[in-house]
């Protein structure tokens, strides 16, 4: 197959439509007698429902109904928990609405569906409860003390699971080993902040028995499977829509919602269209959020430097509820070794639930903890043993001759830890080169000798991506000549409509603007998971692979017999079906596809069946393993704590590269993204777990002014594991960064010798560290 | 949130102590209050109407003396709820003579929680501090201090005082 498109950087499909206005997001569906949704939610992190008054509400002007828990009859059970573990005892969901106990500010209490939003709302400012509120556990430390107010009353116990993975033998590597440091390193919660907040549109036909759906969502297919499940009705009944979705980031991979349940609730009662979209307030309190942990990290190093043994011991803030299991910390624990060679490991997690909004996988899911542990002790173990930071991973590092390379413990998908292929000292190489790091200290001693402070970090990851079970992939050739591809991972905005034709375009000879691909449309295709863990370009793009191949090889079978000539012999080029050597002897694409579909007269039995479509899936038995590495050079300046980001260098490796542009967006977003969770970024509560950055005014996203130009470059490394050799990139850019900019801070302050052990910084938070130092010294 | 400071009042500690436990100076004076009535001795049912930040609401709750140790000491709680969300505050109050004038000490906690959390939360220090002022500054005039502002009405402790409104 020759690979005119794969590879190439050519534009995205889906610009046009989407730079013109014409792209379909939840809030752009308007249906005619559209009725609206608002949610009374509790302004409580904890406390009990004695009882709730909706007699004004409901009797408010333009008022269509008013839902409590009471009023949900079969729907009224805990939601569907997700990712079941043998180490998660105490799986806890909540409920579309609170029955009797609210356990964090934002909780949904009770719904109102009016004429309109602004109705809506209105009326749920007339609803009363009467709340007793009750203590709470604001914070992780809090939550796993004696005598702590307990989040689930029932349990006993805020602790959701422990689980443990160990490598080798840890205890008697500590013990032999010369050097052993010990660090406490804590990481802050943070939001995912999509430009599209969620959203739901329902719209039932009684007649029909047909249920529509259109849901900001990054697993339309799941979500159709359970809303059937749910509401008694066959799943070819449920057509659920994730159109263009504006931003995903993970929290949107979270099923059930509880607005996915009452939006269609309210739809099939009332038999009217309801709509509901998120506001950014809400988006800020009642979409999952993610990030915290406290690890107690440890790391036992021979005089060289070479790593005989980490471990760490951390905690797990679940939120108030753990639908989605400990698919975080378990991604955590299995990222923190990295590209680096640990004969022993113990990893070790305490799931906590606190007073606080629900934690499921954002961007990174647990992968920027593990970094962060085990580059933060890297850069310990270089500091005390005086080699430099560089040299200390370099010795660490897995080399290239060793890949296969089994970690030795069970990833997230429940399969061993086994990375693919790599090259990491490359990436290293590659990445310190961009940085000129061999220049960096005289540089260093120049902008010191300036009064300024300029500092370097250096971090190295790796990324499992491309997990299963399964994606799977229609393509279909119409006798336009127009190619569809229909599969069942929607897009984010990670240029699926491209890279997918790119792949389909390749096989079947025609151009990528002549591939449309329809994403996220469970009329379309039937079976799927979602967009999660950088999966769709490996799972998903390898099963357009092997459709495109199939709907290829049928298109030589019929040709070869409108042609005359062998099946072998036939090519496709060009939109072009032809016998090899011969392009005059040609049919359209388009016609092949017409010939194929007969409307009288025998078939010949090696077609298999009319037109030229097919239908494969791919279903990897294990993830493939990115990596790369970050370089920054960062300024402090002490007066003010203020940090800008000078350089940044991304090399990253996730094997073969689809389209260099669409990469190259997904790793800028990410680094905006993890540049944030660095320093701008804080999801701060009170002590009493209210949420107190719930707009942009508090909640302060990196723009443009802050975060700088990238300076990216790619080794390619296929993986062996799938027929297009590619691996995941779309968690990549943010996993690294803050070990980067943690390290390049230090570097920067080293006249003070401050140490950050701590993300997100701040600007207050960089002098209060500063002052500290001076005070001590 | 926790706010502490003082303020000296122009009459006697049997004064100020009558001052602070009358219901009508204690309606005219607390900011934003729109209703009190008194539903057992020392507790009333109260409503409120105050702004913080953008957030504009009124709230019913309750409001409470307690730990009365006349002439020097009580300990008042109010606390509301209702559209923006909720608050509950809890001040110890403790009176000492200073020569013809009384110092009034005044140590509060306040809560909050919902929107005018999320949203105010930066302003409520501030915020807290003004209405504890404009509270004082109206016991003053009503003890006959300064000269009641404007056109001397029973809201006379500024236009703040009156509206609920600020930040």
């Amino acid at each position: 197959m020759s690979t005119r498109y794969v590879g190439a950087r050519i534009p995205r499909n889906e610009d046009p439509r989407l730079l013109q206005g014409h792209g379909l997001f939840v809030d752009d569906v308007r249906l005619p007698g559209m009725a609206h949704m608002a949610l009374l939610r509790s302004p409580h992190a904890h406390a009990r429902i004695r009882r709730i008054d909706t007699d004004r509400a409901r009797d408010a002007p333009g008022v269509l109904a008013v839902y409590t828990h009471a009023d949900l009859g079969a729907l009224g059970n805990p939601l569907p928990k997700l990712i079941p573990h043998p180490s998660l005892v105490h799986h806890k969901t909540q409920y579309a609405l609170a029955p009797d106990t609210v356990r964090y500010a934002g909780e949904p209490v009770a719904c109102v569906v009016a004429e309109s939003r602004y109705a809506a709302e209105d009326a749920v400012d007339l609803i009363t409860v009467d709340y007793e509120p009750l203590p709470v556990a604001a914070t992780l430390e809090q939550a796993i003390a004696p005598q702590a107010p307990l989040v689930h009353e029932d349990i006993g116990t805020n602790i959701a699971a422990r689980y443990a993975q160990r490598v080798g033998d840890v205890e008697q590597a500590f013990a032999a080993a010369p050097h052993r440091f010990r660090e406490r390193l804590v990481i802050d919660r943070g939001a995912s902040c999509p430009m599209e907040t969620r959203g739901v549109v329902a719209s039932w036909d009684a007649r029909a028995g047909r249920l529509d759906v259109w849901d900001s969502t990054q697993a339309p297919i799941p979500i159709r499977n359970g809303l059937a499940a749910m509401f008694g009705l066959p799943q070819q009944n449920v057509r659920v829509v994730a159109p263009d979705v504006g931003g995903g980031f993970g929290p949107k991979i979270m099923m059930f919602y509880p607005e996915e349940i009452l939006v269609p609730l309210a739809a099939m009662r009332l038999g009217r269209p309801v709509k509901w979209i998120e506001d950014r307030r809400e988006n800020m309190v009642a979409t999952n959020q993610e990030r915290e942990q406290i690890h107690d990290a440890e790391i036992a190093v021979d005089a060289d430097g070479r790593i005989l043994g980490v471990r760490t011991v951390f905690l797990y803030d679940a939120g108030a509820y753990i639908p989605y299991g400990l698919i975080v910390p378990i991604v955590a624990s299995t990222t923190l070794p990295g590209p680096y060679r640990i004969p022993n490991y113990h990893c070790e997690f305490t799931a906590v639930f606190t007073n606080k909004t629900t934690v499921s996988p954002y961007r990174g899911a647990g992968r920027p903890h593990g970094v962060f542990v085990m580059e933060r002790l890297l850069d310990r173990v270089a500091r005390e043993l005086r080699v430099d930071r560089t040299e200390v991973r370099r010795r660490n590092l897995i080399q290239p001759d060793q890949f296969p390379y089994d970690v030795g413990l069970i990833y997230q998908d429940n399969a061993p830890l086994r990375y693919d292929s790599g090259n990491y000292p490359a990436c290293l190489d590659r990445a310190l080169e961009i940085i000129q790091y061999a220049e960096w200290p005289a540089r260093q001693g120049t902008s010191r000798s300036q009064g300024r402070y300029l500092g370097l970090g250096v971090a190295c990851y790796v990324e499992g991506t491309g997990i299963g079970p399964y994606e799977g992939c229609r393509i279909t050739v119409e006798p336009s000549g127009k190619v569809f591809v229909a599969t069942g991972v929607g897009t984010q905005g990670q240029g699926h409509m491209t890279s997918f034709a790119q792949i389909a375009a390749d096989a079947l000879g025609v151009a990528p603007r002549d591939v449309a691909v329809y994403t996220g449309d469970t009329g379309l295709f039937n079976w799927g998971t979602g967009t999660f863990a950088s999966r769709a370009a490996t799972v998903a793009g390898n099963a357009v692979g092997l459709a495109a191949q199939a709907v290829r090889e049928k298109a030589r079978v019929v040709a070869a017999k409108l042609l005359e000539a062998p099946a072998e012999e036939i090519e496709l080029e060009g939109g072009r079906v032809f016998v090899r050597g011969v392009p005059a002897r040609s049919l359209s694409l388009g016609e092949v596809a017409l010939a194929a579909n007969p409307l009288r007269f025998a078939m010949p039995p090696e077609w298999e069946g009319p037109g030229l479509e097919a239908i494969r899936y791919f279903t990897p038995s294990q993830g493939t393993f990115s990596n790369g590495v970050h370089a920054c050079v960062v300024e402090v300046d002490p007066e003010t704590g203020m940090l800008t980001i000078l350089r940044y260098v991304v090399v990253h490796d996730c094997g073969r590269v689809i389209n260099p542009t669409i990469l190259e967006g997904q790793i800028h977003g990410g680094v905006a993204q993890g540049l944030g969770g660095v320093f701008w970024e804080k999801l701060a509560y009170d002590a009493q777990a209210q949420p107190l950055s719930t707009t942009f005014m508090d909640y302060l996203i990196p723009t443009s002014a802050e975060v700088p130009p990238f300076e990216i470059d790619h080794v390619e490394t296929p993986s062996p594991l799938n027929p297009l050799g590619v691996k995941g990139a779309g968690e990549a850019g943010v996993i690294p960064v803050a070990a980067a900019v943690a390290q390049a801070v230090e570097d920067a302050l080293a006249p003070f010798d401050v140490r950050i052990a701590e993300m997100p910084l701040s600007p207050n938070r960089l002098r209060q560290l500063i002052a500290e130092v001076r005070r001590t010294t | 949130m926790k706010l502490e400071g003082t303020n000296t009042l122009p009459a006697s500690v049997n004064t100020v102590w009558k001052t602070i436990n009358d219901p009508e100076a204690l309606r005219r004076c607390t900011p934003g209050l729109k209703e009190l009535k008194e539903v057992a001795p020392d507790t009333y049912e109260a409503r409120l109407e105050i702004g913080v930040a953008a957030v504009k609401g009124a709230y019913t709750g309750r409001l409470a003396i307690t730990d009365k140790r006349p002439p020097t000491h009580y300990i008042i709680t109010l606390e509301g709820s209702g559209g923006p969300g909720f608050m509950k505050g809890q001040g110890t109050v403790d009176l000492e003579r200073e020569g013809d004038a009384t110092l009034v000490r005044w140590v509060g906690d306040i809560q909050i929680g919902g929107l005018i959390a999320g949203v105010g939360q930066r302003m409520i220090g501030g915020i807290g501090k003004m209405l504890i002022g404009q509270f004082f500054k109206c016991l003053e005039q009503t003890l006959g201090g300064a000269a009641p502002a404007g056109g001397g009405g029973p809201r006379a402790g500024g236009d703040a005082a009156g509206s609920g409104e600020v930040g």
